[in-house]
């Protein structure tokens, strides 16, 4: 339909409606924060079956060897930043194969690693970016790493919420991950691991 | 959709019929309410409800500026937005799009709005397949059914009957267990995702400020269906505006909350255009808003059913949608809000009697709609324009028999005369026209002997 003729016909009818404001403040909710940061992130991670895992700058190779080990092929994001030498060290030690980020590797790969904009400590959510890299990195391995740094760990989901009204203009697709992929549409049985990763592990370097 | 023939009566007693579904629908909705009981601890609800019903009106109150701002920030992004005043013109949009791609393989994430314009029967006219991913979606599509709960759409079979599904139509052998058929159907679906030309999902906030899309999900089929193929087309009523992100910071926990009990789901994506310069990512971003006698209901009455937000806690919490299931409501959408929504859309107007007006729905509603009131509004209309001569001249009969304490007690000294050829053993269970049409379903109480005025006019005892 025409534009001017489909909104046309809605200003008909909102017409005789009284305008309202917005409340100026919004009440708290159950993901706001509460002060606690990177401790109720570890905690609220593993309540969804999340495994948030801590370790200094100068571990990460040491980290991400034991998230490794036993496993053949990872894909790599490119946009690491400083970390990204460490992490390939840490595959190699662990004996597992560091591949590009593309789709084809990520479609057979055993682990994805990628970095996250944000973390949020009343959830243990991550933010990534299809800005950062590959969609696929995160999304078809069955087991995603996501190094986080812990200064980009905010409180809740008002300071989330500031922060997506920046970044949705950055990315064409943010997406914030809690935990593994999940579904209860059988019997209301949870089940990991239907689309997306079955493992979701979050190493937060401070 | 078809014109539903069948009355509400018909489809429910046809349900109850089949005591499975009564069976599976309870244990769900019992394993749900246990889901959801703390998931708002720590938080004021009543504040948060009454702020995102504020958030709600206001937005719909400025609908059309509402709108065109997020057309022009989902333009200046690079995506195409294309108004529906209608089902035909929203699948004639996406049939030609399809069309015009040469997509031969559809993937698509879970969307009630693409139920309501019927999009898969509508491109499978064309000889395109669309393969549904959402795992409760992809159940009830190979049943060749349609959801039966808005947030758990299998919520009406058994994980045996799912497995023989699966079995027969992938002439596989399965074991009778949730983990692995939900594997199955991951393997299964994986290779679709790897070559659809197409995905489709729905939306759940449409974000003015950006033009941005939030839609939220468990599995992550969304994210492969919005990542993976060249085109995403994403299908939304003209209601799911919100004017920015701040406000999500209550709408969001208030949905995935009254949804499934999550604090928030495992997935939250937000879709902002096309790839632009990114090295992946679907190359067209497709924006389908609906109206499809949307707009007809702002202004009214029943406006406040338009700040739903597809959560389903009404249909959770409803003793009718509990015995009878979402598919005796004929329509796309069950329960409390189909009743309401149903009629107004789709036309099937005697959903509102499908309510014992016990007013749970409002209650459990996390945006305020007053839906027992609204289907009291929806059954006075039905009397005004259904209701027949006899029907209007017996009610006002009544009316008037019970508004003096005289006649009311004339009446029942009546009754008690006319129920002695019906009372057997202290039940009413059948009577003659138009009695039966309650008794046919249900029993009546005979009345007492003495009525309790009576009772206490002699001074108690009985």
């Amino acid at each position: 339909m025409d534009r001017d003729a489909f909104l046309g016909r809605i200003r008909a009818r909102v017409g005789a409606v009284g305008r309202t404001d917005v409340p100026a403040a919004l009440p708290r909710t159950m993901v706001s924060g509460d002060g606690r940061m990177t401790e109720r992130f570890a905690a609220e991670l593993d309540a969804v079956g999340g495994e948030c895992r801590r370790t200094a700058a100068s571990g990460l190779t040491e980290a991400v060897a034991s998230v490794a080990s036993g496993l053949t092929t990872a894909v790599v994001q490119n946009d690491l930043g400083a970390y990204r030498e460490d992490v390939v060290t840490g595959l190699r030690d662990a004996g597992c194969r560091a591949l590009d980020a593309d789709r084809e590797a990520a479609a057979t790969a055993d682990l994805g690693i990628t970095s996250a904009l944000l973390g949020v400590a009343s959830t243990g959510s991550v933010l990534l970016s299809s800005a950062s890299g590959p969609r696929p990195t995160g999304l078809l391995p069955p087991a995603h790493l996501v190094i986080l740094d812990e200064d980009a760990i905010v409180p809740g989901f008002e300071e989330l919420m500031t922060e997506l009204g920046r970044l949705a203009r950055e990315a064409s697709h943010l997406v914030l991950i809690t935990g593994p992929s999940r579904t209860s549409d059988i019997e209301m049985t949870t089940v990991r691991g239907v689309h997306g990763p079955e493992r979701v592990i979050v190493l937060v370097v401070g | 959709m078809t014109p539903q023939r069948s009355t509400f009566a018909e489809r429910a007693a046809q349900q109850i019929a089949t005591p499975s579904v009564g069976r599976a629908i309870a244990h769900a909705m019992d394993v749900r309410a246990g889901r959801t009981a703390h998931v708002f601890d720590g938080a004021d609800l009543p504040t948060m409800r009454a702020a995102a019903a504020a958030i709600r009106d206001h937005t719909l109150a400025s609908l059309p500026e509402y709108l065109e701002r997020f057309a022009a920030n989902a333009e200046s992004r690079g995506t195409s937005v294309f108004l529906a005043a209608d089902s035909e013109e929203a699948t004639g949009y996406i049939r030609r799009l399809v069309r015009e791609r040469g997509a031969g393989s559809i993937v698509k994430g879970k969307s009630m709005v693409t139920e309501e314009i019927d999009l898969n029967a509508a491109l499978a006219a064309d000889g395109i397949e669309v393969v549904e991913t959402d795992l409760g979606e992809y159940i009830v599509q190979l049943a060749g059914e349609r959801p039966a709960h808005i947030t758990v759409p299998a919520v009406h079979r058994s994980r045996g009957e799912i497995r023989e599904l699966f079995e027969r139509v992938h002439g596989v052998s399965l074991p009778d267990d949730a983990e692995a058929l939900t594997h199955f159907a991951r393997g299964v679906l994986r290779e679709r995702f790897l070559v659809a030309d197409v995905g489709i999902t729905g939306v759940n906030f449409a974000v003015a400020e950006t033009g941005s899309l939030v839609v939220v999900e468990n599995e992550g089929n969304v994210r492969m269906s919005a990542s993976l193929p060249r085109v995403h087309v994403a299908v939304m009523g003209i209601e799911r505006i919100v004017p920015s992100f701040r406000e999500l910071a209550v709408l969001l926990p208030l949905l995935t909350g009254s949804a499934t009990g999550q604090r928030v789901t495992g997935a939250v994506n937000v879709i902002s255009g096309p790839r632009g310069s990114e090295t992946d990512g679907p190359e067209e971003l497709h924006v389908v808003i609906v109206d499809n006698g949307r707009s007809a209901i702002l202004g009214t009455e029943l406006a406040p059913v338009l700040r739903c937000i597809r959560c389903g806690a009404c249909q959770n919490v409803c003793p009718v949608f509990r015995q009878v299931g979402g598919h005796a409501y004929g329509g796309v959408y069950g329960g409390p809000i189909g009743a309401v929504l149903t009629p107004l859309l789709e036309g099937i107007d005697d959903l509102p009697h499908a309510s014992s007006l016990c007013a749970a729905c409002t209650q459990a509603c996390p945006v305020e709609i007053p839906l027992h009131e609204q289907l009291l509004a929806l059954r006075r209309r039905y009397a005004r324009e259904r209701a027949g001569l006899g029907e209007r001249l017996a009610f006002r009969l009544w009316g008037w028999a019970w508004s003096s304490p005289r006649r009311y007690a004339w009446t029942a000294r009546l009754g008690r005369i006319a129920q002695l050829p019906l009372a057997r053993h202290g039940r009413i269970r059948r009577a003659p026209f138009p009695f039966s049409r309650w008794t046919d379903a249900r029993d009546l109480p005979p009345l007492a002997a003495r009525s309790f005025r009576e009772r206490w006019r002699s001074g108690g005892g009985s």
